[in-house]
């Protein structure tokens, strides 16, 4: 059997290119790695220990990072002062439930679009993925009024809604790409099985479920990191981490170790997702591209 | 069990046409195969017969009942398709039982059902498989499977063979007929392999460009040809056409050709006659390569070619003759001795060759 490796031969030039990759990798791992670490370690730090510097130059004294006594006192504070419970569960219920919402339309949206021939279907398509152009900030304003003219402004099915509108068109555009790479036929062959055209439908999810799966996390990504609408619609009722971290700035007082310590806590969760479904992620993101 | 009949039925497409007027009729039990080359409106017939189409007019009974209307799980139908289309996601076992536990059938029964399917088409050993880990004779055993435990009153089969290589495919041929007598089931089977047609069909029906050409036994396709396409399509190595003129010669008809004149037999002459009384005809002569005989020498009495090849099959010997501007194709014994460029004498087998309208292309017989 042929190999599917690309044969290269040494050189020089390759050897020096190699060397550039180690270093530019070196140096990329320190600057988004060191952010976070600093975040982590600083949140079990009181803020005394955790502005400790060294003099400039004195890159010996930088083991005074490192000289600190742990405590959890923010992670404390956080979650019996300032409600980060509540807040916690806001973010999981606004994401978990757009994704949901946007994942159950979205599919059956994109079968329709993947499957039925009917006019002006490549218009509609267009128009689906064109409420994806406009910077969000273009239609907050009218957004604003409207959700508040509804009464939906600081609830969580109001920021619920407002994730959906837009993850629902992403849902559309990703997953009819999946859709389109399942054979007709399977859906055929359900169907003189003895199922309904929805029973067909149903029969395929698990054929598109790396699209699902990615489609999901990419959804939960945007709410949970979301901060405009969390602000905006979300204010008051359905506060969200995001925003809840951002009012630990006060004008006179930032709290920074509760600002690490909400900084880790909103990171972790996500990090921990993307982990664990990081094979999955991929596989899903790049099968739905390519045709078969 | 049933009948199917097809009564006008029309397929289009936008402004194209797939089926034109077609008209079929297949009795309860029976194994009909519908045989075309690509693009005949086989595959459509076969797919408004299971509802996956809908019909553009006419109508289609499965029995006494009109089922235009009905979607494909309440026309009791089984299909199995030419790219097998099982479900990746299940194993062999699901995709033979789902159709049973769409119907909520008891598990027990189902597991039963299921064994004896397999033990059928001995795919026992692959029931906890997916149909990725199948090489294509299983996915296609397990399809069959999926369509046997329907127990449905019809199967449609679209080409469900033709991605086997050549020996596991004459292998399903027969497995194929066998399964289909001892099922008693009628079957309707779409090919483009007049092999599988005329090898396991009780009827065939030939298509060509939407329309039904002929309708009738494997033996009246083959010896009897309604019209010089069906004649072409069905034989392999295909029929030798060769032009002539028809002409009275003392009493009875002859075909002349710049290299031979031939007599037709009284019988032929008789339906040539009644069919078309006019004097002169220009016909187009049909000759199987097996109907025609070759002998190395040239002899007086035969009809004068030239070898321009031999090919020899192992049990047979094809050769390429020149008559003239026109080339034959011969079939002969493998000790045939002419060489390239030999001269050599040929017969037709009167009694089996046809005549066809040159301008119409039907046959006279």
């Amino acid at each position: 059997m042929a190999s599917s490796d690309v044969v290269q031969y040494r050189s020089p030039a390759r050897r020096l290119v190699e060397i550039l990759t180690v270093v530019f990798l070196a140096v990329y791992l320190v600057w988004t790695v060191l952010p976070l670490f600093i975040m982590f370690v600083s949140s079990f730090k009181d803020l005394l220990e955790a502005f400790k510097l060294p003099p400039t130059g004195d890159w010996a004294g930088a083991w005074v990072f490192f000289d600190f006594t742990p405590t959890v006192q923010h992670y404390v504070d956080l979650f019996a002062d300032n409600n980060f419970g509540t807040y916690l569960a806001n973010s999981i219920i606004a994401s978990l439930g757009s994704a949901l919402i946007s994942v159950v339309f979205g599919a059956m949206a994109a079968y329709s679009l993947s499957r039925i021939e009917f006019r002006g279907k490549r218009d509609l398509f267009f128009w689906i993925i064109s409420t994806r152009m406009a910077p969000v900030v273009a239609v907050m304003v009218p957004l604003y009024a409207i959700f508040r003219g509804a009464g939906l402004v600081g609830t969580l099915p109001g920021l619920i809604l407002a994730y959906t509108t837009f993850n629902l068109p992403f849902a559309i555009w990703i997953l009819k790409g999946f859709f389109d790479n399942v054979p007709y036929a399977i859906e055929e062959a359900a169907m003189c099985d003895g199922c309904t055209r929805f029973q067909a439908f149903r029969e395929i999810l698990p054929l598109v479920a790396p699209g699902i799966g990615a489609f999901l996390v990419l959804c939960v990504l945007f709410a949970w990191n979301d901060f405009l609408f969390a602000s905006i619609i979300g204010s008051g009722g359905a506060k969200t981490l995001p925003v809840a971290t951002k009012e630990l700035v006060q004008p006179q007082n930032i709290q920074w170790g509760k600002i690490m310590a909400a900084g880790v806590v909103t990171t972790a969760p996500m990090m921990f997702l993307g982990l664990l479904i990081r094979r999955y992620l991929v596989t899903g993101l790049t099968m739905g591209a390519v045709r078969e | 069990m049933a009948s199917v009949k097809l009564s006008n039925v029309w397929k289009m497409y936008g402004q194209t046409e797939a089926v034109r007027d077609l008209n079929l009729t297949c009795a309860d039990g029976e194994f009909l195969c519908v045989l075309g080359p690509s693009g005949c409106g086989k595959s459509s017939t076969l797919r408004m017969l299971a509802g996956l189409e809908h019909i553009s007019a006419g109508d289609i009974y499965f029995g006494d009942k009109r089922v235009n209307d009905l979607p494909p799980k309440d026309r009791d139908i089984a299909m199995v398709f030419e790219n097998y289309a099982l479900y990746p996601h299940k194993t062999v076992y699901e995709n033979i039982a789902n159709s049973l536990r769409l119907r909520r059938m008891d598990k027990a029964l189902i597991d039963q059902k299921v064994k004896k399917a397999a033990a059928m088409l001995e795919i026992e050993p692959l029931l906890d498989r997916r149909p990725a880990e199948l090489s294509g004779g299983q996915k296609q055993r397990t399809a069959i499977g999926r369509a046997i435990v329907r127990e449905p009153q019809l199967f449609l089969f679209d080409e469900p063979i033709a991605h086997l290589d050549a020996k596991l495919r004459a292998h399903m041929r027969g497995e194929l007929k066998i399964m289909q007598r001892d099922l008693g089931t009628t079957m309707i089977y779409v090919t483009h392999d007049q092999l599988e047609a005329l090898s396991m069909a009780d009827h065939v029906a030939v298509m060509h460009e939407g329309v039904l050409q002929q309708f009738g036994t494997p033996h009246e396709i083959y010896s009897q040809p309604v019209n010089e396409w069906v004649a072409g399509f069905i034989g392999e190595p295909p029929m030798n056409f060769v032009d002539c003129e028809m002409v009275e010669e003392g009493g009875s008809l002859c075909l002349t050709h710049p290299h031979f004149t031939q007599v037709l037999t009284e019988a032929q002459a008789a339906i040539v006659r009644a069919k078309d009384p006019a004097g002169q005809r220009q016909v187009r002569l049909g000759v199987r390569p097996d109907e025609i005989a070759v002998l190395a020498e040239a002899l007086d009495e035969g009809i004068k070619a030239r070898v321009l090849v031999t090919e020899p099959l192992g049990g047979d010997m094809l050769v390429d003759l020149a008559l003239g501007d026109s080339k034959l194709l011969a079939k002969t014994k493998p000790d045939f001795a002419g060489q390239r460029g030999d001269e050599c004498s040929l017969t037709f087998d009167r009694n089996r060759w046809h005549v066809f309208d040159r301008a119409s292309g039907l046959a006279y017989f």
